[in-house]
């Protein structure tokens, strides 16, 4: 009975990591209907920043955060107004290229400069298991989970309360009726973008203590927040949310029962049945066809 | 040598052999030669290294394009064809000694029943989700290859037995993998050209424009989508069981590579999309680049190729999102155009009309109490409508009455929630079918669309000849009989015209005319003179008489009054999805009930009817 439990647990704490990456994908997708392939990539750069941060100024990765989720708001609002906008009106495969582009640059950029040696921040504290009954969790697991909860509860309050956040839902839903009402659909292009990437900004001070980084870091996370995305459908933060949920229980459980090298293989296969039979996603929230 | 005979030998299949003569033909050759000829010359490993490096990946990309490109299904797994081309004929040669040469066709098979079987169920997702599920699908495949270590060797790889010699090959002679390489590039080039100018490339073309409209024409878009990835995954794995016979040493993660697929991928999009030659050039201007960089380098420069591919991509998107064909293509052809030898050939005559049999006044389409529920609204209710032979139909009633509605379950583009749509076949039996594009085949349904469906990458005629293509497979026939009905809508002089930028009364007709084009018996058109000047509903009155003179039965929706009045044998008005009317004209428009539809009970109240 432990057994079962402790993977469960596991696979939630897994998943809180994959759901701050991929509520960040969500948003940009919900909002700016575009797929960001270079996602992952900004979930490097991020960890890399908290790396540089910690050697060289001597922060904490969680004090890094701060600085570290302004600096990916920055890439992400940039990325947005000089990349992505210019290539809206364009045919959906560019904007595909362009995306991919970006990440293929980006993974390239991080081998010239930094080589493929593992990267990684010194915080005992955050790798200190605690005991919960009989079962045991990292610290710092225990703190992405209650970050992944306080985000998806912030931005709630955020889009539901303020003007700013129903701006952003009405650009969502209806572009260019937003428009016709005087909201500014490029400059909420450029901040949903922008907060998109902040998402990861604070994924990567979080992860950081947990995992070296390396160039190509981003794409191990970012085809599972994909998985995530696609089986919470697509648009909405909370199906994105219990999404990571479902996956990291996934993956900790196949790891376990079937082999450590297949559970990717058994999540891929859980979002080509999800994409194809149900693209609306588990939870009916959205839809992947349209 | 007179012009039909002529015409006759270049249509075979070695009709290239008598174009030699026109610029375009001897000019392409030339270029291609020189892959062959500079190493050649040069004779330096390093070089010879550079040439076979770029017709591998050119063949790559341009077996990639034709359904990256011409498909537009953004494929960013098409390594998992390379590596399982690579892999089973590197194990037949390891297990059973079996000759490369046969091995890679083996490979080719495999490939093949691996893209089918991908390409069904993920063809019907559109965009950014599709380029997903074929990467999801490289990921399983490769870590499966590295789970099942004792079968392929895993993460250590496989190394090719070295026996050397042409049966093998494997050479000491560094060239001989370059003839092997340019030859494959060459098959790849003549597949590529011979898709784009066949039918099937027209019709991927159109169904990468616009779905619905394809299959109004005909075409099942299923299945033009899967016989592109069926020839481009053959290739491909033919292409990488070459190469790794060249590498010697395979292993999972450079096999299945995701940065691979992009490479490939993104040659295609640098050389421009859809084009035979665009891959083959984007391959030729980066891949030399980045392999001299790498010469040169070293270690030391680790990551830069890819940064360089990364960026130039991102610039290409911004810049010249159709790539160098696309942009410069049109000034070198014309360039090319002016050079010695035979001009371009004249226009063929028009094949016979298809003639339509059957007695006028039989009935040709029989919808029986059609029920069409969206959700709680019910859009038709019992809606029976008998279509004779050779009349002409008006359908009228108010905005949202369900008028397009009955439309598209007469055409097969929406499946009754109740009742059965028959029509008779090309022997005179009655049938029912399933789906639009065997309704516009078997049934010889041809229906436009309200809101103009053209597909805007298309010329006028080549969008004409994506109907013309039902009845006649050769393009030159399909062309002459395009040309014929550009003629009757009165097209013929916008024929080279892109169709997006067409005005909307061309546009109109543009649609009659591809629909015309399917030669069918049964013409249903959907506001065709909606928003159309008097001149053009005019000409479109004189369209439509002159069509149903050919014996074609006509059904047509319409808010035009006066036209469709004086144009329909029989009327038929729908209201709140019931039909409330139908008879004479004159007996319709004097019909209580009707002028209530249209006016309110009020105004007829007042009339003191």
């Amino acid at each position: 009975m432990d057994v079962p439990v402790q993977l469960i647990l596991n696979g939630i704490m897994l998943g809180s990591m994959y759901a701050i990456i991929a509520v960040g994908l969500t948003l940009i997708f919900g909002i700016v209907r575009v797929v960001n392939f270079a996602h992952g990539e900004f979930l490097m750069l991020g960890m890399y920043a908290v790396y540089l941060l910690s050697r060289y100024a001597g922060l904490h990765p969680y004090v890094s955060a701060v600085p570290v989720v302004i600096l990916l708001f920055c890439v992400g609002a940039l990325v947005q107004r000089f990349i992505i906008q210019k290539l809206l009106g364009a045919d959906e495969h560019i904007q595909i290229f362009a995306t991919v582009g970006l990440s293929t640059a980006l993974v390239n950029l991080a081998l010239l400069v930094f080589g493929a040696d593992l990267y990684s921040v010194q915080a005992p504290a955050v790798r200190q298991s605690l005991p919960i009954g009989s079962f045991t969790v990292l610290v710092g697991h225990l703190v992405i989970l209650g970050a992944a909860i306080a985000l998806v509860a912030g931005l709630h309050v955020f889009m539901h309360t303020t003007p700013l956040g129903r701006a952003i839902r009405a650009t969502a839903q209806n572009r260019t009726a937003a428009l016709l009402m005087g909201v500014p659909v490029e400059r909420i292009y450029v901040i949903s973008f922008g907060l998109g990437a902040a998402c990861v900004g604070l994924a990567s001070a979080l992860i950081m203590p947990l995992y070296p980084v390396t160039p190509t870091i981003g794409s191990y996370f970012v085809l599972t927040a994909f998985v995530v995305v696609v089986l919470g459908g697509m648009r909405s933060m909370y199906g994105a949310f219990f999404g990571a949920m479902i996956i990291g229980i996934v993956d900790s459980l196949s790891g376990y029962y079937i082999a450590p090298d297949l559970k990717e293989v058994v999540y891929f296969a859980i979002f080509i049945l999800i994409l194809i039979f149900k693209p609306t996603g588990l939870f009916g929230f959205g839809r992947g066809t349209e | 040598m007179t012009d039909t005979t002529r015409a006759a030998l270049v249509a075979s299949p070695i009709g290239f052999l008598f174009r030699l003569s026109e610029p375009r033909v001897y000019m392409t050759l030339a270029a291609l030669s020189l892959l062959l000829i500079v190493p050649g010359v040069i004779d330096s490993p390093f070089i010879i290294h550079i040439f076979v490096t770029i017709c591998v990946f050119g063949a790559l990309s341009t077996a990639w394009n034709i359904v990256g490109g011409y498909a537009g299904q953004l494929s960013l797994g098409h390594t998992m064809f390379y590596g399982l081309g690579g892999y089973t004929t590197a194990l037949l040669i390891q297990h059973y000694g079996l000759t490369p040469w046969l091995g890679m066709w083996v490979g080719a098979a495999v490939s093949v029943v691996v893209a089918v079987g991908i390409g069904y169920p993920c063809f019907r997702l559109r965009g950014p989700f599709f380029s997903l599920a074929t990467i999801a699908f490289l990921e399983v495949i490769r870590l499966l290859a590295i789970h099942f270590h004792g079968f392929t060797g895993g993460s250590a790889g496989l190394i090719v037995p070295l026996k050397i010699g042409w049966p093998w090959m494997i050479f000491q002679e560094k060239f001989n993998y370059l003839i092997i390489a340019f030859g494959l590039l060459v098959l790849a080039l003549a597949v590529a050209y011979g898709i784009r100018h066949s039918r099937l490339g027209y019709y991927l073309t159109a169904v990468r424009e616009r779905e619905d409209a394809a299959s109004a024409a005909g075409v099942s878009n299923s299945r033009v989508k899967l016989q592109a990835v069926m020839i481009s995954a053959a290739l491909t794995s033919l292409v990488g069981s070459f190469h790794a016979m060249y590498l010697t040493f395979l292993e999972p993660a450079s096999m299945f590579s995701l940065s691979t697929a992009i490479e490939v991928a993104m040659f295609a999009l640098i050389g421009g999309l859809g084009t035979v030659a665009g891959p083959l050039l984007g391959t030729i201007l980066v891949v030399p680049l980045a392999e001299l960089a790498r010469g040169w380098l070293g270690a030391s420069a680790n990551g830069l190729h890819g940064f360089v591919y990364g960026s130039v991509l991102i610039l290409i998107t911004l810049t010249l999102p159709g790539g160098l064909v696309g942009t410069f293509g049109p000034w070198i052809a014309r360039l090319v155009d002016r050079l010695p030898g035979t001009p371009k050939r004249a226009e063929r005559e028009a094949p016979a009309l298809r003639r339509i049999s059957g007695t006028p006044g039989e009935p040709v389409l029989e919808a029986r109490d059609l029920v069409m529920r969206f959700g709680g609204l019910v859009a038709t209710d019992n809606v029976s409508i008998t279509l004779k032979r050779g009349e002409i139909l008006g359908i009228i009633g108010p905005n949202g009455a369900g008028k397009t509605t009955v439309f598209n379950q007469i055409s097969g583009f929406l499946k009754p929630t109740s009742g059965r749509v028959s029509l008779r076949d090309r022997s005179g039996a009655m049938v029912e079918l399933s789906g639009p594009d065997a309704f516009a085949r078997i049934g010889g349904v041809g229906r436009t669309f309200q809101i103009v469906q053209p597909f805007g990458k298309l010329s006028v005629i080549e969008n004409i000849m994506i109907g013309a293509f039902m009845h006649h497979h050769g393009v030159e026939d399909a062309r002459a009989s395009a040309l014929r009905v550009a003629d009757v809508v009165g097209l013929l002089p916008l024929k080279d015209v892109e169709a997006r930028n067409l005005p909307i009364g061309d546009l109109k007709r543009l649609e009659v005319a591809r629909t015309l084009a399917t030669e069918p018996d049964i013409l249903l058109l959907d506001e065709v003179m909606a928003g159309q000047s008097q001149a053009d509903t005019r000409k479109m009155v004189e369209i439509i008489r002159a069509i149903r003179d050919t014996g074609v039965t006509v059904v047509a929706i319409e808010h035009n009054m006066q036209a469709i009045m004086s144009l329909s044998d029989r009327i038929v008005v729908i209201d709140s999805g019931k039909v409330i009317a139908e008879g004479d004209p004159k007996a319709v428009v004097a019909d209580r009930k009707v002028i209530e539809a249209y006016l309110g009970e009020d105004f007829v109240d007042a009339q003191g009817h």
